[in-house]
């Protein structure tokens, strides 16, 4: 177990060193994505918006970015990350003549992403604090670990994309047609209770609508266990189903 | 003592093709096997079968007394590889990218970074330590690979094409490092296109066409079974190659090799006066090698995979 636990490490580690080569860089649109939004919808368009749900539109889309960091983060690194290590890097192939094997790079991939989700959640809550949009400063811990978990249900969806692609090119349809609507229609942007109910359940289907919900959640002093048992519950749930689905098919890629 | 790799009908398919058709060889301790033959014979195959990057389709197969399929983890902490590719992280400097893989085969940090410096050292890298990996000349990536697959101190070293595609110089390099391994007792298994560095170097040769073993025995043997004496070769078109079959006596050969025409005799002197009696220029003379037996056993004409 422990040997286990140490091999996946070392991938994470793997994928720390490289990441933190080119660290500003990566790190920059963290920043630059919601503070954009931020002007143009919050500032912007809100200037229109009285107020929803009983706040300023601000701070109305402020949780719904923190979630959407890790939405963006993991799938980004997931697909087009992954992809490009296993296929044009071929890092697998080096790491694979060690004693870690295939399972353990995929868990690995996992905690990874789980990791930068949090850093990136918590990265953005303590911007969105320093405007004021931010419940407290100890609220980045507990929207680290939901940007974490976030991450995982996120991730699943890109490392599966990565196994059905033929081409790299082909992480554009799969943004354009999943991970786009998932941001656009997961109440991120408006929220849900008025939509009609059909709506109301079908975007119960991605995994993202429940981050969202529950980090609104956060951010509003709504949270309850009842809330954090469905929603929570419902990312684990997914996190398991994809995550042992792309494993499946992942392992079958990398160990041929 | 119980072979280190012990392969029994080995079979690999993927999808309808059969790279592996019944694999049978035994690798011995401190033995250096040379796999040789066409690409697509199913070298690189049947060595990602031995540590588990590829699983095998049948057969029997124990690497270290066990089986690559359910005990990789194990296997591959007792070897070393060096892929064909090198897969080496092009973003970090040669002292990161071993410190990951320091890491990768159990090392710490404390352990890793001695032994790295002594195999920098080894491979004549040393002045690149901190050098970023995209700065590396070809020869420079390949020899770091060698650092790589070394850094556990592994029993069993697994070179799959180590020379191909580098400059003569590094190729004696590393070949003589090959040479310096084996002399200290690791046992290798080690796939190539250079039959003259095989046959100085293998203790034994495999032979391996379209997924089989054609045959197998030390350098020696199969030039001796195959293919012995000494080789004349001549330029000339197929009337040519008739007129020496005309001359030669009936224990000689006369085929093609490649656009040259190749006449063996089982004596150099014979070949000689033959030469001389018939006022003829060759190419070139000399002893019958492996690259003789090679082409003979994986047929002249290039395979249907290349």
């Amino acid at each position: 177990m422990t040997e286990n636990l140490k091999n996946c490490w070392s991938v994470v580690t793997r994928n720390w060193t490289v990441y933190r080569k080119d660290f500003i860089a990566n790190i920059s649109p963290t920043v630059a994505d919601p503070s954009l939004i931020l002007i143009s919808l919050g500032l912007g368009l809100g200037g229109f918006v009285q107020q929803v749900e009983g706040r300023s539109y601000m701070a109305f889309l402020a949780p719904g970015l923190v979630a959407s960091t890790a939405l963006f983060t993991s799938f980004f690194e997931s697909s087009y990350g992954f992809y490009i290590r296993m296929t044009f890097e071929s890092v697998f192939k080096a790491m694979l003549t060690t004693p870690i094997t295939a399972g353990q790079i995929i868990l690995g991939e996992y905690i990874w992403n789980f990791l930068k989700g949090a850093m990136m959640a918590s990265g953005v809550t303590l911007f969105l604090l320093c405007f004021g949009l931010a419940p407290a400063w100890w609220s980045v811990f507990p929207a680290a670990l939901l940007g974490g978990v976030i991450a995982l249900p996120c991730a699943a969806l890109g490392l599966l994309a990565s196994s059905f692609v033929r081409n790299i090119n082909q992480f554009q349809t799969v943004y354009s047609f999943l991970i786009a609507p998932i941001f656009y229609l997961s109440g991120v942007f408006f929220p849900l209770t008025p939509m009609p109910e059909a709506f109301r359940w079908a975007v119960l289907i991605s995994p993202f609508t429940h981050g969202v919900r529950l980090m609104q959640q956060l951010f509003w002093h709504q949270l309850s266990w009842e809330s954090v048992i469905v929603h929570g519950g419902a990312l684990v749930a997914f996190s398991l189903a994809l995550g042992l689905w792309s494993a499946k098919r992942l392992k079958a890629q990398l160990v041929t | 003592m119980s072979p280190i790799l012990r392969a029994h009908q080995v079979k690999k398919s993927f999808g309808d093709f059969e790279a592996l058709r019944g694999v049978d060889l035994e690798v011995k301790r401190g033995e250096c096997v040379g796999l040789l033959g066409p690409n697509g014979a199913g070298k690189s195959t049947f060595i990602n079968v031995t540590y588990g990057a590829s699983l095998r389709s049948g057969g029997e197969l124990e690497v270290f007394g066990l089986d690559p399929s359910k005990n990789s983890s194990q296997i591959k902490a007792r070897l070393g590889v060096v892929p064909q590719e090198n897969a080496l992280d092009d973003a970090l400097t040669v002292i990161e990218n071993m410190r990951i893989f320091a890491r990768f085969v159990g090392l710490t940090r404390i352990e890793a970074d001695p032994r790295i410096e002594e195999l920098l050292t080894y491979m004549a890298l040393d002045h690149k330590k901190d050098a970023p990996i995209r700065s590396l000349s070809g020869g420079m990536k390949r020899r770091l690979a060698f650092v790589r697959a070394l850094l556990s101190d592994p029993e069993l070293l697994i070179l799959d094409e180590p020379t191909t595609g580098l400059d003569p110089a590094v190729r004696h390099l590393l070949w003589q490092r090959v040479h310096d391994l084996r002399r200290r007792g690791k046992t290798i298994l080690i796939t190539t296109h250079y039959m003259h560095e095989a046959e100085m170097l293998c203790d034994r040769i495999v032979i391996l066409n379209q997924g089989r073993i054609v045959d197998e025995n030390t350098p020696r043997a199969l030039i001796e079974k195959h293919s012995p004496g000494y080789v004349s070769i001549f330029h000339g078109d197929e009337g040519f190659a008739n007129q020496l079959r005309g001359a030669v006596p009936s224990d000689w050969h006369v085929y093609r090799q490649q656009d040259t025409w190749c006449v063996r005799a089982p004596e150099l002197n014979s070949l000689v006066d033959f030469q001389k009696s018939h006022a003829l220029h060759s190419l070139q003379m000399r002893p019958a090698n492996l690259e003789d037996v090679y082409l003979k056993l994986t047929g002249e004409e290039l395979s249907q995979n290349d």
